[in-house]
């Protein structure tokens, strides 16, 4: 090998040392101008004014003029305020279904991946057609289904029951459901993914050296899917923690408001408070970048370990 | 930057700020691509270009004339109508199907309706200057807003003769823009209380003081709806308080107002629902609920196959037996954004509007009721637009002058955080 090649200018395939970084200066430019601009956008709003005749805020372009009074209020109001509640709220409901989604979801990907056959493709096709409809739209559907005169109180009275909740009342099992309905595939298909990677010969070997079935799962299946169940969690928590419209349809009642409603009610209905709506929707994002942040670690780790 | 807003600010320098077109184009400079952010810098522009401060905000009793420009003049009479498309920025589903393809054939041009389904959206797009619509249809409590703003220009009556010979002289030369200098009006429309008498007793509403009691009675837990907009529902537990004019309440009222509205989750299991009124009352999730009087017109048309219209029931407690209590009555109004490409033809099809036979056929879509002279609650009833039973849903002239109307004003930043404070509480569950 030449020695000029080994110089700082080159690097050890013989390219000059910009070009692989290169690129990734498309990916930058695009995550700079829909991500970082908008994200910038929302704190100018947040911590921006009011204009005085169209009383809407407007941004504050410039940090020197920021104003944290808003921002305050909503820290506030999240810690002892009613938003505190909110926000508890909406945690407990995101881990319930998410806890849920994993409860019923592994199972799921676990018979389709290992199980099925042959025929894993019309069970995966099975999962998934439902979810070409609308998310609204099945939200809908299930307002009739669940409405007083639906089909659910209707079967239910053929079994004899005679006595129903008022399901579309406000119930948190309901909205949690719901949650649970709207997002479970997307948990569901990265998971059955991480199971399918799953070389056979690893459990062949652990058979071959005595585990159970049991043991086998847990000692080889479950270590090897778990970025996989991580990685469907943060696909569906995600959006959960921002979803309004599932409370909306299926309650509609102050009870089972989640943050997302809040926010919302501060940028939709309100003219003067939409700033609120950006500093929830800041320590929102703070809040689930923490989540993200232990996922990221988890992952990390992980690729460090099969590296060693 | 060579200005802040917040260094001396003096309204006699607004001119040397930036123009509309500047942002716009430093903003593209800036390579900001994204569609929301000229939108938010030409916003924060046309706060430095619009007027001096004050709203002229008017009711029954006060009305008022919103201020001129001498950049913001009528078009002349005369003129010849411009090219289409005619460019129509509406609420949702607010205007007849039906009635735009005779709307194109009268005008000879195409008609293409853009819609938002909240007024800060409209506001928001229209301020930034980047859409250029030849109708809007603003609320009448945003007139003011929307003229100090200069977001509309003023309009040429000799175009829309229909004005003075069709429509209401109290909506004509209305409270909120006296002479109709800048509106023509849409629909009007009550608020007030829907109920189906299959579900509820109409004798725990009707004849009673204070009709809007009926929210608070336990005895319909579970089927009480109340509308998901905290200006209309905040107003609502105000009214229910006694308070006779909802804007000028004091901190107290409010605070007493959320209480009164926090109290409702335990007491009835309140739901706030937008489509409550006219889709949840036929589907029975509702026995009760807050409706304006257009939506339940509306309600006939969402009831299933083997349901008994004729259970609905509407009562404006403004102007119903028994009752002293205060009721919202409000109107929508059509108007011409200041950058329109086509004003000539706006002006024309403003007056198309307001042809009694053509807001007929609108009101037989919408179920908002178009302030007609010839379309008398009479007349309405007799040939079947409206039913009978639904009399009360028809609003009157003589309505805007009850000493029980209440006609919603816009709030000012101070006012409208404290009610949506209170908004908060309520909406926040225990």
């Amino acid at each position: 090998m030449p020695t000029n090649l080994q110089s700082a200018e080159y690097d050890t395939v013989g390219q000059k040392r910009w070009v692989w970084p290169g690129f990734a200066i498309p990916g930058v430019v695009w995550l700079c101008l829909l991500f970082l601009v908008p994200f910038y956008a929302i704190f100018a709003i947040a911590l921006g004014r009011i204009d005085p005749i169209l009383l809407r805020p407007v941004p504050e372009w410039n940090p020197v003029y920021w104003d944290p009074t808003v921002f305050a209020e909503v820290a506030a109001d999240l810690f002892g305020g009613q938003l505190g509640l909110v926000a508890l709220r909406t945690i407990g409901y995101v881990f319930a279904a998410s806890a849920l989604c994993v409860l019923i979801g592994y199972p799921v990907a676990y018979f389709v991946s290992r199980k099925a056959g042959r025929w894993r493709w019309l069970w995966l096709l099975l999962i998934l057609a439902p979810f070409w409809i609308n998310y609204l739209m099945r939200m809908m559907s299930w307002v009739n289904l669940l409405s007083p005169d639906g089909q659910v109180n209707q079967i239910l009275s053929f079994f004899g029951v005679s006595s129903f909740p008022d399901w579309l009342s406000g119930q948190h099992l309901v909205v949690i459901l719901g949650l649970v309905y709207g997002y479970i595939p997307f948990f569901i298909v990265p998971l059955f993914a991480a199971l399918d990677r799953i070389d056979d010969a690893t459990l062949e070997a652990s058979r071959d050296l005595g585990a159970s079935n049991l043991q086998t799962f847990w000692r080889v299946t479950w270590p090897l899917s778990r970025n996989g169940v991580l990685g469907g969690l943060v696909i569906i928590m995600l959006p959960m923690f921002g979803d309004y419209y599932t409370p909306n349809l299926l309650s509609g009642s102050p009870r089972t408001r989640m943050l997302g409603n809040s926010i919302d009610q501060f940028i939709n209905q309100t003219t003067s408070q939409g700033s609120r709506g950006a500093a929830l929707t800041i320590v929102l994002m703070m809040f689930v970048a923490g989540l993200m942040a232990y996922y990221l670690v988890t992952i990390n780790r992980a690729a460090e370990e099969a590296r060693r | 930057m060579a200005y802040h807003p917040r260094e001396n600010w003096n309204p006699s320098h607004r001119r040397r700020v930036y123009t509309r077109r500047d942002f716009l184009q430093r903003a593209m400079v800036l390579g900001i691509a994204v569609p929301i952010l000229p939108s938010i810098l030409a916003a924060c522009a046309e706060r430095s270009g619009s007027g001096e401060g004050e709203l002229a905000v008017g009711n029954p009793g006060n009305p008022v004339e919103q201020p001129l420009f001498d950049d913001n003049q009528a078009i002349e009479s005369g003129l010849e109508a411009e090219e289409g498309p005619l460019q129509i920025y509406n609420w949702a589903d607010y205007i007849s199907p039906d009635l735009i393809p005779v709307a194109e054939e009268a005008l000879g041009v195409d008609i293409e309706i853009a819609t938002f389904f909240n007024e800060e959206e409209a506001l928001a797009r229209l301020s930034s200057g980047e859409v250029a619509y030849d109708v809007w249809f603003p609320t009448s409590q945003r007139v003011a807003v929307a003229v100090a703003a200069q977001l509309i220009q003023p309009l040429n009556h000799d175009y829309i003769p229909n004005l003075a010979a069709n429509v209401w002289p109290q909506l004509a030369d209305p409270y909120y823009d006296k002479g109709s200098r800048y509106t023509v009006p849409y629909v009007t429309y009550t608020t007030g209380i829907a109920w189906r008498n299959d579900l509820a007793d109409s004798a725990d509403i009707e004849g009673k003081p204070n009709p809007w009691d009926i929210f608070w009675n336990p005895k319909y837990a579970g089927q009480i709806g109340l509308y998901d907009s905290f200006t209309d529902t905040i107003a609502l537990a105000l009214l229910r308080n006694g308070v006779t004019n909802p804007s000028e309440a004091t901190e107290d009222e409010l605070v007493a107002a959320g209480d009164a509205l926090v109290e409702l989750v335990d007491l009835v299991d309140v739901r706030y629902t937008i489509d409550g009124a006219y889709v949840g009352i036929p589907e029975g999730r509702y026995a009760i609920h807050h409706a304006w009087s257009g939506d339940l017109v509306n309600s006939q048309f969402y009831w299933p196959e083997d349901g008994d219209y004729t259970v609905t029931r509407y009562l404006w407690p403004a102007n119903a037996e028994g009752s002293t209590a205060v009721g919202p009555i409000s109107s929508d109004t059509m108007a011409i954004p200041v950058n329109a490409q086509r004003p000539v033809l706006a002006h024309q099809f403003i007056n198309f509007m307001l042809d009694a036979d053509n807001s007929l056929e609108n009101f037989g879509w919408v179920g908002y009721q178009p302030p007609q002279n010839a379309l008398t609650p009479d007349y309405l009833i007799e040939n079947e637009w409206v039913a009978d039973f639904l009399r009360s849903a028809l609003v009157t002239p003589e309505d805007f002058e009850r000493d029980t109307a209440w006609v919603q004003g816009p709030l000012d930043a101070d006012t409208e955080a404290l009610w949506s404070a209170q908004w908060t509480r309520a909406t926040s569950g225990g």
